[in-house]
């Protein structure tokens, strides 16, 4: 089968009519999505990293100074961020692993389930439909010691104890809210990779005697690659900026701090615009740094297509 | 498919465009400037009551033939409204004429420019306390228009159990001994927030001492936390969270989860003044509810009972500074502040308004004199700009209560220094 | 067809114990008078259940603006972001154009830079366009958000459908448009609907911009009219009025998904995928 070669060749490039046709298209095709990005965000983001060289608090425009990387250098030395990042890096891990296995039997179930299909795939999905915060507040009071379920419902919990009072109980909670609310999210992410799964592939591998767990690993797993990897990809950024959780149900006490709500505090609570725009770009930064591990873990060439699966 | 919802979005916005421009060339069409008044929510009106509640009643009642009053809501915590409003302000929008402020953000906004002059008569018949968190740099910046007080609440049977008379000033150490003996507890506000600086400023101004002198300096200011003042404090703190008195929640109580143990097992509590209103309905626990001028922190030394509320202040930025400083009189007037207290339980900032006959049929005489003495004599926060930013500083080495010690005071002395400098990151 | 077992069964009952328990709980605490929160009550069940929260929410005209506003803008901010998306993912999944990566990459880095540090910028922006509490003001900026997510899950759906079929259809006569639209358009529509539902749910549980870039209830969304419900005092939170409010917000949506997840597989069995 002849096919226009798409993976660059050493050499000049084609410069054919056909591919200067589609070079056109093809960011006539992309413009709009590319222009109402950066409307948004071009702007703000250039503005944070100017701001970041500068000692600047809102309400006293008067004092503003320039520090240069002096910013940088206050939050990458003291222990309260990298105490945030640790915290922060231990709950995306958690709750991605956690969702990954969950989200991934839950896709499976949407998949092949043939009775009340639609309660359960929608019953699946409500949680990431229920608004955050409601959620948040409803998870902190289940939790909460005055109007709480949970310490009457478990065995060997004291109807005293106080699951915010301590580091690990009130990461419990905040994981178990987070995991709640955004494992659909996963799900959803892959049962669209799992529909694309070949029929046929898994017939032949049936026929062939591969039993349920060499399907699901041979067969199954490697061909959903691209969606796992995006699933996991957004979940894991999402989960390194966790905010609302936090915000709701501790407010960073008792060392439960994210880096994100950090930030918060240093721009909206203190405006600071200088340390706060510093910690956005740092925030930024390890989160593309993230970003760059987990694609290159998986191997995944998105932008390549045309039949090289 | 796609194509019918996309023809009814469609439809849906132009409609909501056309009615968005009816509506705006129908208001402002009298000339009258309409001075819009930001304010915080007030608590819902009781289900039989008629007319415009709180603020919004005041503003209606303020409106005449040379300007009109409307209120616009901020949202219900006093951290949003402070975003909203300096956002806003630092946008010199003129769309804020008047704002209703906590008397902790008096300093900053004061501090950043953003309000106008205020005639200093404003403050002719209001209550110290009141007048101090209005005031930045010797002057009146904003008008108090109601003032909150803590006082002592306590179960009249278990301190009588305990042997305690509480017709004279009682001490911390005291009460803390009586409810621990007794079974009972001691209610404060420990969660990490705002509400905790409350009680530990009130300890520290108890003992003589306070968290900052000199604030108007800024980020300057002198820190003085640590001393014989503050270690009184700490003392205080580190033994109700050792002791059985102590909440299970400390760590996490606020203002409203302390009166679920208030009504059982039972005991003391420090809160505001809506505690009154809110143990009514539980008769049980109003029988037996008794009221003391917050306590003390040494023995023999008067206490200074926190103080909150809220002031008036009028924008910089506004277009008819005239009318919004007139508008102003009228709102912090003794008739509004009575209507108000009596409709919410928000009790005046005015002395005069005490004797107020309707006022005194809600609530006992002397409940409303307690009130009044402790507003009188209360102790501010500190006056300073960069409060958020204290109380972030001194909540992260005061909080956990059972964390505080006889070095916290020191600790967080330094820890404030630095984080004001800015060489250590909140 | 696989015979539903015992395992089904159990699986099926976990899968909904999980999800709608904490449901259940938020449906409990809507029935909860304000004066039992307020006094706290360590149980699951409320002790005199009323429906006084919910007629509360319901006379708050403030909230049923916001309630129109949700919707209104989410549901714009939707189509309007799947359209691009698909038209983007489908040019960087099956087209050869220089930058496409360059592409992929600035959408990813869009998604991940922190919202609250854009949010003041913004809000200047905002005020200099007149776009500030407005529908366009929020749907703009909604969009730019999930454009990064939909494009990414679109392209990778787009790249595991073979090349062979739009090929096919090429050489029946169709234009690259056609192809697109008869071929590959079916195909996709589980893509689609997935990042539909996606888009849907982030302007719809948006809270940051919705309360920063709104003053008045012309704009305000939902979740930013929730800040504004009042508790029984002014210190504690208003749980069940939130709850209940948050109870008919999620109706609506229960109604939503019920109808987009049949969408979602709807291209599955239909044999596309088969050689």
């Amino acid at each position: 089968m002849t096919e226009t070669a798409t993976e660059t060749q050493p050499g000049p490039p084609a410069t054919s009519d056909r591919s200067r046709a589609e070079n056109r298209l093809g960011w006539k095709l992309v413009a709009p999505a590319v222009f109402v990005m950066l409307l948004v965000t071009a702007y703000p983001m250039l503005r944070a990293l100017y701001l970041s060289l500068f000692q600047y608090r809102l309400t006293a425009p008067d004092d503003r100074e320039f520090v240069g990387l002096s910013n940088y250098i206050t939050v990458l030395s003291d222990s309260v961020w990298w105490r945030d990042v640790g915290v922060t890096v231990l709950i995306m891990v958690v709750t991605v692993a956690v969702e990954l296995v969950i989200g991934f039997a839950f896709a499976m179930v949407m998949h092949r389930i043939v009775f009340a299909r639609g309660v359960i795939r929608t019953s699946i999905l409500i949680p990431y439909g229920i608004i955050t915060v409601v959620s948040a507040f409803a998870w902190q009071f289940a939790f909460s010691l005055n109007n709480g379920f949970v310490n009457g419902w478990l065995p060997g919990v004291g109807a005293d104890y106080n699951w915010f009072g301590g580091t690990w109980s009130s990461l419990t909670a905040i994981c178990m809210s987070e995991i709640w609310k955004t494992t659909p999210f996963m799900s959803l992410l892959l049962l669209a990779g799992l529909s694309q799964v070949s029929e046929d592939m898994l017939e032949a591998a049936k026929v062939d005697g591969a039993t349920w767990w060499q399907r699901l690993f041979r067969v199954i797993l490697p061909n959903m690659k691209a969606a796992i990897m995006v699933a996991v990809l957004f979940r894991a950024l999402d989960a390194f900026r966790i905010f609302d959780n936090i915000y709701i149900m501790t407010r960073g006490a008792q060392n439960t701090e994210s880096v994100s709500f950090l930030t918060y505090r240093q721009i909206i609570e203190q405006f600071e615009l200088g340390m706060g725009s510093a910690l956005s770009v740092l925030l930024f930064l390890s989160v593309l740094l993230l970003a760059f591990l987990i694609v290159k873990l998986f191997k995944v060439d998105l932008a390549s297509a045309r039949g090289e699966g | 498919m796609a194509v019918r919802p996309i023809r009814r979005v469609a439809a849906g916005i132009a409609a909501a465009a056309l009615s968005m421009s009816v509506l705006a060339a129908c208001g402002g069409d009298s000339g009258k400037p309409v001075l819009t008044w930001y304010i915080n929510p007030d608590p819902n009106p009781p289900p039989d009551f008629k007319g415009t509640f709180g603020q919004a009643g005041i503003a209606e009642r303020c409106s005449n033939d040379e300007y009109t009053i409307e209120t616009q809501i901020l949202p219900q915590s006093a951290t949003e409204q402070r975003i909203q409003l300096l956002r806003r302000l630092a946008a010199e929008d003129k769309a804020v004429d008047l704002m209703s402020l906590d008397p902790v953000f008096t300093a900053e906004f004061a501090d950043a420019g953003y309000l106008a002059k205020l005639p200093q008569e404003l403050s002719d018949g209001m209550l110290q306390g009141a007048i101090d968190g209005a005031s930045w740099d010797g002057q009146l910046v904003v008008a108090p228009l109601w003032a909150n007080t803590q006082i002592l609440w306590y179960r009249k049977s278990m301190a009588e159990k305990a042997g305690l008379d509480m017709t004279q000033p009682v001490t911390w150490d005291q009460i803390i001994d009586a409810a621990s003996d007794q079974g009972g507890k001691v209610g404060v506000q420990a969660n990490k927030y705002e509400g905790y600086v409350v009680w530990i400023n009130a300890l520290l101004q108890g003992a003589g001492g306070a968290l900052l002198s000199d604030t108007e300096a800024g980020a300057d200011a002198e820190v003085t936390v640590d001393s014989e003042a503050g270690r009184e404090a700490a003392k205080v703190i580190a033994k109700l969270a050792k002791s059985p008195a102590a909440e299970a929640d400390l760590s996490v109580s606020n203002e409203g989860t302390v009166i679920g143990p208030f009504a059982k097992p039972g005991g003391f509590m420090v809160n505001w003044t809506f505690i009154y209103n809110t143990v009514k309905p539980d008769t049980a626990t109003f029988e037996d509810l008794g009221y003391a001028r917050y306590p003390e922190t040494v023995a023999g030394e008067e206490s200074k009972p926190p103080i909150g509320g809220i002031n008036v202040g009028v924008s910089k930025f506004t277009d008819d500074r005239e009318a919004a400083l007139k508008a102003v009189e009228c709102i912090t007037s003794e008739e509004n502040q009575v209507t108000y207290a009596v409709e919410t339980g928000n009790m005046p900032a005015r002395e005069a308004a005490y004797e107020d006959a309707g006022l005194r049929e809600q609530f006992p005489p002397e409940l409303l004199t307690l009130w009044l003495n402790s507003i009188d004599t209360a102790g501010p926060r500190p006056p300073s700009p960069y409060w958020g930013t204290i109380v972030g500083a001194v909540l992260n080495k005061w909080h956990p209560a059972s964390s505080v010690g006889d070095g916290t005071p020191k600790q967080s002395a330094s820890f404030i220094k630095n984080v004001l400098s800015g060489d250590a990151l909140l | 067809m696989k015979r539903m077992g015992i395992s089904h069964w159990i699986g099926a009952v976990a899968i909904l114990v999980w999800c709608l328990l904490p449901i259940a709980w938020v449906v409990s605490l809507s029935f909860k008078p304000v004066a039992e929160t307020a006094a706290g009550s360590p149980r699951f069940f409320p002790k005199d259940p009323t429906f006084d929260v919910y007629k509360d929410v319901l006379q708050n005209d403030d909230f049923l603006l916001a309630l129109r506003n949700s919707f209104g803008i989410s549901i714009i901010a939707t189509v309007l972001s799947v359209a691009i998306a698909t038209l983007c993912a489908y040019a960087i999944a099956r087209l050869d154009f220089s930058g496409k990566r360059l592409v992929l990459t600035i959408a990813l880095a869009i998604a991940m830079f922190p919202v609250v540090s854009l949010v003041g910028p913004l809000f200047d922006q905002w005020r200099l366009f007149g776009l500030f509490d407005t529908w366009p003001g929020l749907i703009i900026p909604y969009m730019s958000f999930t454009l990064p997510l939909a494009i990414w899950t679109l392209t990778a759906f787009f790249r595991e459908i073979p090349w062979e079929m739009e090929q096919a259809a090429q050489v029946d006569g169709a234009t690259a448009w056609q192809a697109f639209r008869k071929v590959i358009v079916p195909l996709a529509a589980p893509g689609v609907f997935t990042a539909a539902i996606l888009t849907f749910f982030f302007a719809w549980n948006d809270f940051v911009f919705g309360i920063s870039l709104t003053s008045t209830t012309a704009a305000r969304p939902v979740t930013a009219q929730m800040a504004f419900f009042v508790g029984p005092d002014q210190f504690n939170p208003p749980v069940s009025t939130l709850a209940a409010a948050a109870v008919m917000v999620t109706v609506p949506i229960v109604v939503l998904v019920l109808f987009f997840q049949r969408k979602i597989v709807a291209g599955l069995t239909a044999g596309a995928v088969k050689g």
